[in-house]
């Protein structure tokens, strides 16, 4: 047996042990809570702290000069909250809708708007600039009073021209070549359940194939060797030749061929890439502000100026999309990026209805 | 681990085998018991509600198509068939493996087997990690989404949980037994299968459900190192409920993995009641020396196996963490404070390490206070229904608590989803059993004179508790402590439904450095898991140095 001294130590260490912890803890959570209350009045004063937290997906990369400008214009500075792929972003929202994780989300798309729209997860909101932006890019109903056209791109598989000319090879130039044995095991695509392009183009093959004949596609795609892959990243950093992998067909934007370039720092005069045109996919992404922002004023100024012409202008170089005010390009942008002129589409009511249940039969010839 | 426990505890106390009796348990403690379960109780049981209401009343619709889908089948076949293949392969090279250690003494023979535990303390995303940076797309095959790979990742797993329950069943066995067979004209190795084999058996069998159960549930190797394209009924809930927002499908597929999780329960419980009574032990040194070459070249084959298995994967974040453009360099670890733009994190992986020790400090602190309270009830009722509930999120798994707790949260009259609390709740929630299982063997072993002789003395309940029982079960308190917290630090299936972008932990934080492989995050992401392969390791050897017996820290399950 063990003298009694020993067994207050230990219970007093345990005590201590405890107490240290929870004030540690405790002053670790203090600041959050801190912030949460005393920056609500959002008067000229107050406003030298001020922060409005951006949600969005991983890929995307504010223009630095711009968020500048912002900060000059209204004292407050971006602070951008990552959570994830397009879809995961928004399931995350989603499930956190009503205590939001953010103030405003970008990068909702045309494919998954209509999800965002079902649940209380955006409070309505018109910006001035509206009227500025084409009426084909808004949205009609009630979608179009919670979310924000930003920008626009197209997905579209992208050739990497320099491999098949190396292996003397004929590139394929229709969509419908894919699932040709000479292009057996050269594609890389995005699974449309976690990530966006994925999802635009799986409804670009129905709007291409028909509800009928989409799931046949697939499977000679599947029969081809297809490779699916969680995200973007995933598809093009590590697949893609041009980056270092082994697939010289990848599911990617009408705007990498210039991003090729840009982030070639030099190396690079000329894309090794091209777009397969038939295969491209229209894609929009909206922003909206979350329900129970903490800083409602905040948001809406973010998502004014996101319309401004200093933020449409340095769109195309931060995230190689196209901007939706008329603004001018960047030359790489003018010279190498093509755009279909009359990309897939499909009626929104129409994904709004099967989106879940196309994604659900895909699943289930897919994996 | 209980006859284990048992045995050395009795020693210590110079007493018979305990006699249990049924007492009365303190309303404090049932009080505690109730609470815990509830704990426990809600969560699954908002799980499952949203299973059956889909759209907030009652339907079939999530039920029928889940259930409908031929996919569904297709997963849990492979989710069976993964983890029974993972288990076959684990028990192979493990029963051998524990085998060589109980028998032979060795040089460094307590090196090789803590490096054999090593794995089974470390968050799985960590081992996942290892493991990626051996098989993913900057190692030396990319490998993911194969098979084979998750199976050698969660043989690196669960490697500890063989060679410590079998290699304390097998340094029990009495060696008189085997030599008596041997003077009667047994080979070697009729020996071992007559007389070895079967004492040994039910501590496999016990061994091989948990590594099934556990295997069963895999979720952080799999998120890691499946590539997307490999995927069991755990992934398959997060998919669903992170990625399609088909929550309610999410919640069937839980409902189907609970019935699994609780039939394999069963099946344990089954087995550990007869382990308990068929076993005769030994107290004297069961290992010697090798002598022959053969008994060498099986130490050295065991030893082999442990350093491939579990020393080379560790090895190699350490030597991704330094490796830099192809040189050797400490950037990567200068880089940990400093957010790296385009890595999917928004704060620097320092501040996550730092958050996921405040937390995992809190979650542990609260499990063994809870933790301690519930096994004193327990073990004054032996057989009771607490004893199964408080073991029950050992096997539920991580991702439906996860999800249950964030419906639980969203639910009026509170909204606690922007709380800090939640997280810390849902890992001490983990931890309990831990503590629980560490804890209960030292209390039911103590004999019941020793709080008879401090009543007799006039001593109160409280004192006889702190000064009696406290410090009897302290070794096993100290043990329960050290496992809650690196459960804690590495907890990742409930963790990443709960936890907010701007405050991830290190484990989550390494999941998302790591799934942008064209970003920068790769060389934070290896020198993060360094930082808590020293955290748990160091956790493991103070936890070994203060509690464990010659045995070194009791994992057998």
């Amino acid at each position: 047996m063990r003298i009694p001294g020993s067994n207050r130590s230990l219970l007093w260490s345990c005590c201590a042990a405890s107490v240290l912890s929870l004030a540690l803890f405790a002053a670790s959570c203090s600041p959050d809570h801190s912030d949460s209350v005393a920056t609500r009045p959002a008067g000229k004063d107050s406003v030298s702290a001020a922060e409005v937290t951006l949600v969005t997906y991983d890929a995307f990369a504010v223009p630095k000069e711009a968020a500048a400008e912002f900060k000059k214009l209204t004292g407050a500075s971006i602070k951008v909250v990552a959570t994830g792929d397009t879809g995961t972003m928004l399931t995350k929202a989603l499930l956190s809708a009503g205590a939001p994780e953010g103030d405003v989300i970008f990068g909702i798309d045309n494919t998954l708007a209509t999800r965002a729209v079902s649940e209380n997860l955006l409070a309505p909101f018109q910006p001035v600039g509206l009227a500025k932006i084409p009426r084909s890019l808004r949205l009609a109903g009630k979608a179009g009073e919670l979310l924000v056209p930003i920008d626009t791109g197209d997905v579209c598989i992208n050739i990497d021209q320099e491999w098949f000319a190396g292996k003397g090879i004929e590139a394929p130039t229709r969509m419908n070549q894919l699932t040709d044995p000479a292009y057996r095991d050269l594609l890389v695509i995005e699974s449309p359940v976690t990530s966006s392009p994925g999802l635009a183009f799986l409804i670009g093959t129905i709007a291409r194939q028909g509800e009928r004949g989409w799931q046949e596609y697939w499977q000679q795609l599947k029969d081809n060797g297809v490779r699916v892959r969680p995200s973007w990243d995933d598809a093009y950093y590590s697949d893609y030749t041009v980056s270092g992998g082994d697939r010289p067909l990848v599911l990617s934007y009408a705007s990498s061929p210039p991003a090729e370039v840009v982030f070639s720092e030099g190396k690079r005069t000329q894309p090794a890439s091209t777009v397969l045109l038939d295969s491209c996919v229209a894609q929009v992404e909206y922003a909206g502000i979350l329900d129970g922002a903490r800083e409602p004023e905040l948001a809406q100024k973010l998502v004014e100026f996101m319309l401004s012409p200093a933020w449409q202008k340095a769109l195309p170089l931060s995230n190689y999309v196209f901007p939706v005010i008329d603004v001018p390009l960047p030359e790489v942008f003018q010279k190498f990026a093509s755009r279909a002129k009359d990309p897939l589409t499909l009626d929104p009511d129409l994904i709004s209805a099967q989106r879940d249940v196309w994604i659900e039969q895909w699943r289930e010839k897919m994996e | 681990m209980r006859s284990l426990t048992e045995q050395g505890r009795g020693v210590r106390l110079g007493a018979e085998p305990p006699v249990r009796t049924r007492r009365r348990a303190s309303p404090l403690g049932v009080f505690v018991v109730g609470a815990v379960f509830v704990m426990i109780a809600l969560p699954i049981a908002a799980v499952l509600l949203r299973a059956v209401q889909p759209d907030g009343v009652w339907g079939t619709e999530a039920v029928t198509r889940i259930l409908g889908s031929p996919r569904t089948w297709r997963l849990i076949a492979v989710t069976v068939a993964q983890a029974l293949a993972s288990c076959t392969l684990t028990i192979a090279v493990g029963v051998p493996v524990a085998w060589v250690f109980s028998r032979f003494r060795f040089p460094a023979r307590s090196f090789f087997r803590a490096l054999a535990t090593v794995p089974f303390v470390l968050p799985s995303v960590v081992i996942g990690a290892a493991f990626a940076s051996l098989l993913g797309p900057q190692g030396l095959v990319d490998a993911r989404g194969t098979w084979w790979a998750i199976l050698v990742a969660q043989l690196c797993f669960n490697l500890a949980v063989v060679v410590r329950t079998v290699g304390a069943a097998l340094s029990g066995l009495d060696p008189s037994q085997e030599a008596a067979a041997r003077m009667l004209g047994d080979s070697p190795f009729q020996a071992a299968r007559r007389v070895v084999l079967p004492a040994v058996l039910p501590a496999i069998s016990a061994a091989a459900v948990v590594v099934f159960l556990f295997c069963f549930t895999s979720f952080g190797v799999i998120v890691m190192l499946g590539g997307g394209s490999v995927t069991t009924v755990e992934v398959e809930i997060w998919t669903r409920a992170t990625r399609q927002f088909d929550i309610s499908g999410a919640a069937v597929l839980c409902a189907i993995q609970l019935v699994a999780v609780l039939a394999t329960l069963s099946i344990h419980a089954r087995i550990s009641r007869k382990r308990s009574t068929s076993f005769s032990v030994t107290l004297q040194r069961t290992d010697r020396m090798p002598r022959t070459l053969w008994e060498w070249s099986a130490v050295g084959a065991a030893v082999t196996v442990v350093i491939i298995v579990c020393g080379l994967p560790i090895a190699a974040l350490f030597e991704r963490s330094l490796e830099v453009n192809g040189g050797i360099g400490f950037e990567h670890w200068q880089r940990l404070g400093s957010a790296a733009e385009g890595t999917g994190l928004s704060i620097d992986p320092l501040s996550a390490m730092l958050n996921s020790l405040l937390i995992a400090t809190a979650a542990s602190v609260a499990a063994v206070f809870l933790g301690v309270a519930s096994a004193r009830v327990i073990a004054h009722r032996p057989g009771g229904s607490a004893d199964r509930i408080l073991l029950l999120p050992v096997g539920v798994s991580a991702t439906t608590l996860g999800l249950g707790f964030l419906l639980l949260a969203g639910r009026p009259p509170f909204d606690l989803r922007g709380s800090l609390w939640l997280v810390p709740v849902a890992q001490a929630l983990v931890a309990i059993p831990l503590v629980v299982r560490s804890v209960l063997p030292a209390l039911q072993s103590l004999p019941p004179s020793l709080d008879e002789a401090g009543q007799l003395l006039g001593v109160t309940a409280q004192g006889r508790f702190w000064r009696i029982e406290l410090p009897a079960i302290r070794p096993a308190v100290i043990a329960g402590a050290g496992l809650a917290f690196v459960a804690c630090l590495g907890e990742f299936g409930a963790t990443v439904f709960l936890v907010r972008a701007a405050r991830p932990t290190a484990p989550v934080a390494i999941e998302r450095l790591l799934s942008r492989p064209g970003g920068a995050g790769f060389g934070q992401a290896m020198a993060l898991s360094c930082i808590l392969v020293l955290f748990c390791a160091t956790v493991l050897l103070l936890v070994d140095w203060f509690a464990a017996g010659d045995q070194g820290l009791d994992l057998s399950f």
